[in-house]
């Protein structure tokens, strides 16, 4: 009974950081279709961002979230005009190819700064766990997760309490009809892009202090975070949370009760059921999405 | 009519073309040997990917071997010069690569790739082409199982041998230090599987009780579940058969969270990357921890000095146990070439099933799947150095730390 708590709760809290990690591709996707393959590059960009300023200031990696968010987030507005902007316009599966191919950039671009050598973000607390009745919680985890319900908090005021997330909302629901109301619609796109690589960016940190990392790690979290998103519903937040714990909590069980062999397939399973039973995925509404442009 | 006579024409010189360039692929096996300009040496790395960080050094490996050759005037007094492609750690991309560093590239000899996954499709290309084969790693079972005739393995020992010195200094200990029970948690990857499923099968009949054995995928990134279910078994040695540095900082770092620090713990391969190992799992945690090598940097075989210092110098810091893999298998190679006095690839192959080498690895000679026989190093790192505790004739210590201190 204590192993099968255990592999649960530790699901819950990777899931937690899942979440964070596939809630930047969600809202791209919700905003402007564009599956932005990309997301697994930032991630690991913001990794390493992490482990330099951890290693050179000795400042705590979870809070230097305060600082690679903001960096992301330049990136994702700098890279939206010179790639995604022209590549979405044209054809959605160049915009596919386009962010593929902004993953391979990125990983190239960190193996020539950092190298190819895998690197581990090791605060002091990563070696410690809480002992609650028997179960055991690893301190990275639980402040990890803390960090990513914080910030997600912010993503989700940001997308319904300010001027700006509801442009977002307003273009995602319809650019031609926010057009008309008077919303940049442009720009609204740009900020949309710009904040789902900039949450890519809060989660690279989180992902820092509990894996070790290194270039083609990206590859990983492609794979990982798409399987989130379709599980959940593209384009819905709420889906992205549910679907990231789900996902966690199978593979935590897979890996335990099964063989960890076959907890690697627990995403791509996911798809295919996904695919099978409610294409839309959990928490979606669209059974198919119209991928023509606005 | 004059028309249709020069179209005749075309079409005659186009045949003739055609049928001479036919010519000239088939009678080239493979060898784009022109007798004078360099001979050329193809090789395929995964230089990107997951393995990149034990690759690169293995690149670094071949390529000081190839200085040293050419500043001695080269193989057959021709310069040599290395062709080098990328296959990312992919089984497909490395069958191309040497598929086209063969017909299309034309290169006049071929070294072998990183790991056995990659090498079991690589020799398969070599051999279909009747070319030498000299691998500077890959040690699976299977890869020598077939019966190549071209293939040769540039270690000491394959990956059956080397649980040999652990298993040696373990049965050494008293009955009351061995451990009790054991976990193998392993990569699935052919060399991995071997190594682990004989150290498994030798400390069973040592009496020790398996409490956990389990593969994981090679994308593994997530292993607090694995450490969870060890934890709980509370295993005296946990023996981890990890391919990179990742996978071992990874199991390390979920030990870590686990509070669980086993008495005893050996990895394959990760450890033996001294660049990036300690910065992986923190230098202080490596303490303790076994691995098994091919090489020792304080070996005296004759050229070991030489090569560590070339290498020294013109990369900054120490080679690692890949570069001096790779470094052996040129030496194989270059041994082979200039016994023969050719590039015939047949006579090379057959030279070295019947004769001995001089390497930095010490004296290796194959039976007839390309198997070497000999000793494999078993090393420990030991106050952020790996120190080499056996075989004595390769000791750089006495001294084995044991049981392993807990987490830093």
């Amino acid at each position: 009974m204590t192993a099968l708590l255990q592999a649960i709760v530790l699901g819950l809290l990777i899931g937690g950081v899942y979440s964070l990690a596939a809630s930047g591709m969600n809202l791209i996707f919700g905003v402007m279709r564009v599956v932005n393959l990309a997301q697994g590059g930032m991630l690991i960009l913001s990794a390493y961002l992490t482990f330099t300023l951890w290693s050179s200031t000795g400042l705590d990696p979870l809070l230097l979230v305060v600082v690679t968010t903001p960096c992301l987030l330049v990136v994702g507005w700098v890279t939206y005009y010179l790639f995604i902007e022209r590549s979405r316009t044209t054809d959605p599966s160049m915009a596919l190819v386009t962010t593929f191919g902004l993953t391979l950039v990125t990983k190239g671009v960190i193996a020539l700064i950092w190298g190819n050598q895998p690197r581990s973000v090791t605060p002091g607390y990563a070696n410690r766990s809480f002992d609650v009745a028997g179960l055991l919680l690893p301190q990275a985890q639980v402040y990890a997760c803390l960090v990513a319900v914080a910030v997600l908090t912010c993503l989700y005021l940001l997308l319904r309490r300010t001027w700006l997330g509801r442009s977002i909302q307003a273009t995602a629901a319809s650019s031609e009809g926010a057009r008309l109301i008077g919303i940049e619609v442009r720009n609204t796109w740009a900020a949309a892009y710009a904040i789902g690589v900039a949450a890519a960016g809060a989660g690279g940190a989180l992902l820092s202090v509990l894996y070790p990392f290194m270039p083609s790690s990206a590859d990983h979290w492609i794979g990982l975070t798409l399987s989130i998103v379709v599980l959940g519903g593209m384009g819905s937040l709420a889906g992205s949370v549910l679907g990231a714990l789900v996902i966690a909590v199978a593979e935590s069980l897979t890996s335990t009760y099964v063989s960890p062999d076959w907890a690697a397939a627990v995403p791509f399973m996911a798809i295919i059921l996904v695919l099978v039973i409610r294409p839309q995925g959990l928490l979606g509404t669209r059974l198919r999405e119209d991928m023509s442009r606005a | 009519m004059p028309r249709s006579g020069r179209s005749g024409r075309q079409v005659a010189v186009l045949g003739a073309t055609a049928t001479l360039l036919l010519g000239a692929v088939a009678c080239g096996t493979g060898s784009g040997s022109s007798g004078s300009g360099p001979i050329t040496i193809g090789i395929s790395l995964p230089l990107s990917g997951p393995v990149a960080d034990a690759s690169k050094p293995a690149y670094e490996g071949y390529k000081v071997w190839v200085d040293q050759l050419n500043k001695n005037g080269g193989l057959l007094g021709r310069q040599v010069e290395l062709k080098v492609l990328d296959d990312g750690f992919d089984q497909n991309t490395v069958v191309s690569n040497y598929n086209r560093l063969i017909s299309q590239e034309r290169v006049d000899l071929l070294l072998g790739t990183f790991s056995s996954k990659l090498n079991l499709p690589a020799s398969t290309v070599a051999e279909r082409n009747k070319m030498l084969y000299v691998e500077p790693s890959g040690g699976a079972d299977e890869i020598f199982d077939r019966g190549y005739d071209y293939l040769f393995f540039a270690q000491p020992g394959t990956s059956r041998d080397l649980p040999e010195q652990f298993l040696n200094w373990i049965r050494s200990l008293p009955a009351d230090q061995r451990p009790k029970t054991a976990a193998y948690p392993t990569q699935d990857d052919p060399n991995t599987d071997v190594t682990v499923a004989e150290f498994r099968k030798e400390l069973t009949a040592l009496g020790v009780k398996s409490v956990y054995s389990e593969k994981y995928a090679p994308d593994t990134v997530n292993f607090d579940s694995i450490a969870s279910v060890i934890a709980r078994a509370e295993p005296d040695l946990v023996v981890h058969g990890a391919v990179a540095a990742n996978d071992g900082a990874g199991l390390v770092k979920a030990f870590q969270k686990q509070q669980f620090s086993p008495k005893i713990m050996f990895q394959t391969n990760a450890p033996s990357l001294v660049g990036s190992y300690p910065q992986a799992v923190g230098a202080k945690n490596t303490e303790g921890i076994f691995t098994t090598t091919a090489w020792s940097p304080k070996s005296t075989y004759a050229g070991n000095t030489a090569f560590v210092k070339s290498y020294t110098k013109a990369y900054g810091s120490a080679p690692t146990d890949d570069a001096a893999n790779a470094y052996t298998a040129g030496q194989v190679l270059e041994a082979a070439v200039k016994n023969v006095g050719g590039l015939d690839q047949g006579k090379l192959a057959d030279w070295l099933h019947g004769h001995q080498v001089k390497t930095i690895v010490g004296p290796l000679g194959w039976d007839e799947r390309g198997v070497p026989a000999g000793d494999m190093l078993l090393a420990q790192w030991q106050g952020g150095k790996l120190e080499f505790v056996s075989p004595k004739a390769q000791q750089t210590t006495t001294k084995v730390i044991n049981p392993k201190p807990g987490w830093s």
